[in-house]
């Protein structure tokens, strides 16, 4: 009796390092972004690019595994039954944001977007808002196991920052279409802008789906 | 023990049976419905446990009974234990968790009626008053241990993971703990009416431990309820776990411990003698129906959370229950023992 309760601790904790490496990926993911995006526009594809860009496609990969595993955690140990399902689609949904960061790294890379100088700064901010937004994420979604009383301040967090966000993309592809530069040069850099915001758009999908699973786990 | 003795024994041992199916269900059903606990670990825990529970602490509520209607031959305890379990299964086949204390106590009144013996309306007032008592106490200890937990549950942080391998504990312990008050309240049920009538004799085990002429008849009415719990409690335990109202893990546990802790209160001689010897009001040890505790808690939550979650009409069908099945019993024992009598020639009273 004694082995089986010290097994299924250990099991548990285990489990609970794997939820918490995990949610630590996403916020690796989008400092990295930061830096990306700081770099490819100071120095467009250079080695440094190249190698933050590796770094952000392992921990997708990283981030992959342990989501995997997580999933095969708690099926096969049938942990959580009532909530395993809303715990299942919280992992997945912070996953597709790992993906985006991602996906938006490498097409910087392949595209190789030519910036005017003017628009780097606003393209920061609205780099740095989008990874805000998915930070706040991982620390809703970490509360949500631990502290339920905080799921919802950094939920609101996450509301308003892809406000701003959202503002922030409009103002710059505003300005984007206001410029001489090429209809093909517009239209992509539109598409990349777009495509930065669609990250605080997911994040916010995500939290939507959050608050409702937090009303579900309070007794 | 002789081969007519069994015969009528059959009949308590069928009510133990629909008991150990219907009430199975109260002690586990939301653990099981959650899926925090498999049937099987389920079934062998309740059944260990309703039997320690029976044959060690199941005297006090018996006694009560035999003081509400004494019957005082086989055949008449036989058809008096019919009759309830006949009630309880047509009610248990139609999935609703009936309360198998007061089919016997319909039955035994009905006995009264037909052997003309008057029956002890103050013990009867007594045991109707504890079906009143005991969901509302469910209900209070229910909404008090919601707060409670709730409250514990925002204040420790506990990891989601962590605080789920608690509840399944907790869901194992208050199981074990509800079915050992369930054998020791409603173990009466189903062999009381034969204490009276029982040839049984004490028997002694070659290393001194004795066990008397009741305490082996409510071991095999303890095994009786067992096998009702492994054969069919699953059909009552989905009714139980899944429909009467959305349970989480930790609210199950709050339900159960509820419930078990009022069978407890109504069941545990040394309780009540403790309460007495210091001048407190002492429970009167009745058997009292898990499923109205059950009720009372999930009714007390439901409360103490808004009143939303309730299902009403369900609830609506189980009280409705809880008033025919006395009816039902007794009506049906008065009719039986007729035919018993008039028909098989069998003693069904003695003056």
């Amino acid at each position: 009796m004694f082995h089986i309760k010290v097994s299924m601790f250990s099991q548990t904790r285990n489990l609970e390092n794997k939820i918490d490496q995990f949610h630590d990926k996403l916020l690796e993911v989008s400092m990295n972004f930061k830096k990306a995006v700081r770099t490819f526009l100071s120095e467009r594809r250079s080695d440094d690019y190249r190698r933050i860009s590796k770094q952000i496609k392992n921990t997708e990969h990283e981030a992959d595994r342990l989501r995997r595993e997580i999933e095969a955690a708690l099926y096969s140990q049938n942990l959580i039954p009532d909530l395993r399902a809303d715990v299942l689609h919280l992992v997945e949904n912070i996953d597709k944001v790992i993906n985006k960061f991602d996906e938006v790294t490498h097409n910087f890379y392949i595209e190789r977007p030519e910036i005017p100088e003017k628009f780097h700064a606003p393209l920061i901010t609205l780099c740095d808002l989008s990874s805000d937004c998915a930070e706040n994420l991982a620390i809703a979604s970490r509360a949500f196991f631990r502290d339920l009383s905080s799921v919802r301040d950094y939920s609101q967090k996450v509301y308003l920052i892809e406000n701003e966000s959202d503002t922030s993309s409009a103002h710059l592809r505003s300005a984007v279409f206001d410029t001489d530069l090429p209809l093909a040069n517009k239209l992509q850099l539109n598409l990349l802008i777009r495509e930065v915001a669609d990250i605080a758009d997911i994040a916010e999908d995500c939290v939507d789906e959050l608050l409702i699973f937090t009303i579900k786990r309070d007794i | 023990m002789d081969g007519l003795f069994l015969i009528f024994l059959s009949s308590g041992l069928f009510l133990g049976w629909s008991l150990g199916a219907n009430d199975a269900a109260n002690i586990f059903g939301t653990a099981v419905g959650t899926k925090m606990v498999k049937f099987r670990t389920a079934a062998a825990i309740s059944s260990i446990f309703i039997i320690i529970g029976a044959v060690f602490a199941g005297s006090g509520a018996s006694r009560t009974l035999n003081e509400l209607g004494e019957v005082n031959t086989l055949a008449g305890a036989f058809m008096v234990a019919l009759s309830a379990a006949v009630s309880v299964y047509s009610m248990v086949k139609s999935g609703i968790p009936v309360s198998t204390s007061q089919a016997i106590v319909g039955a035994i009144v009905g006995w009264n009626f037909y052997a003309g013996k008057s029956t002890d309306y103050g013990i009867l007032s007594q045991i109707v008053s504890t079906w009143i008592i005991c969901p509302v106490l469910s209900g209070i200890i229910a909404i008090g241990l919601y707060f409670c937990i709730r409250r514990l549950i925002r204040k420790s942080h506990l990891h989601l993971l962590r605080q789920d391998s608690y509840t399944r504990i907790g869901l194992i312990l208050a199981g074990a703990f509800g079915a050992y008050a369930l054998g020791a309240n409603n173990i009466a049920n189903v062999m009381g009416v034969f204490v009276d009538s029982s040839p049984l004799k004490p028997i002694t085990f070659s290393n001194g431990f004795t066990l008397n002429a009741s305490q082996l008849l409510f071991l095999i009415g303890g095994i009786s309820i067992s096998v009702g719990v492994a054969t069919y409690s699953h059909k009552v335990i989905n009714t139980v776990g899944i429909s009467l109202m959305s349970m989480t893990p930790v609210i199950a546990w709050i339900v159960v411990i509820s419930q078990s802790v009022v069978l407890f209160l109504f069941a545990s001689q040394g309780l009540q003698n403790f309460l007495q010897s210091n001048g407190l009001p002492a429970f009167p040890l009745v058997p009292v129906s898990s499923s109205q505790a059950v009720i009372g808690a999930a009714i007390g939550i439901g409360i103490a959370k808004g009143g939303r979650d309730i299902h009403w009409p369900l609830l609506g069908r189980i009280a409705l229950g809880w008033i025919t099945t006395p009816v039902i019993s007794g009506i049906l024992c008065f009719i039986s023992l007729f035919f018993l009598e008039n028909v098989f020639n069998q003693m069904v009273y003695a003056d």
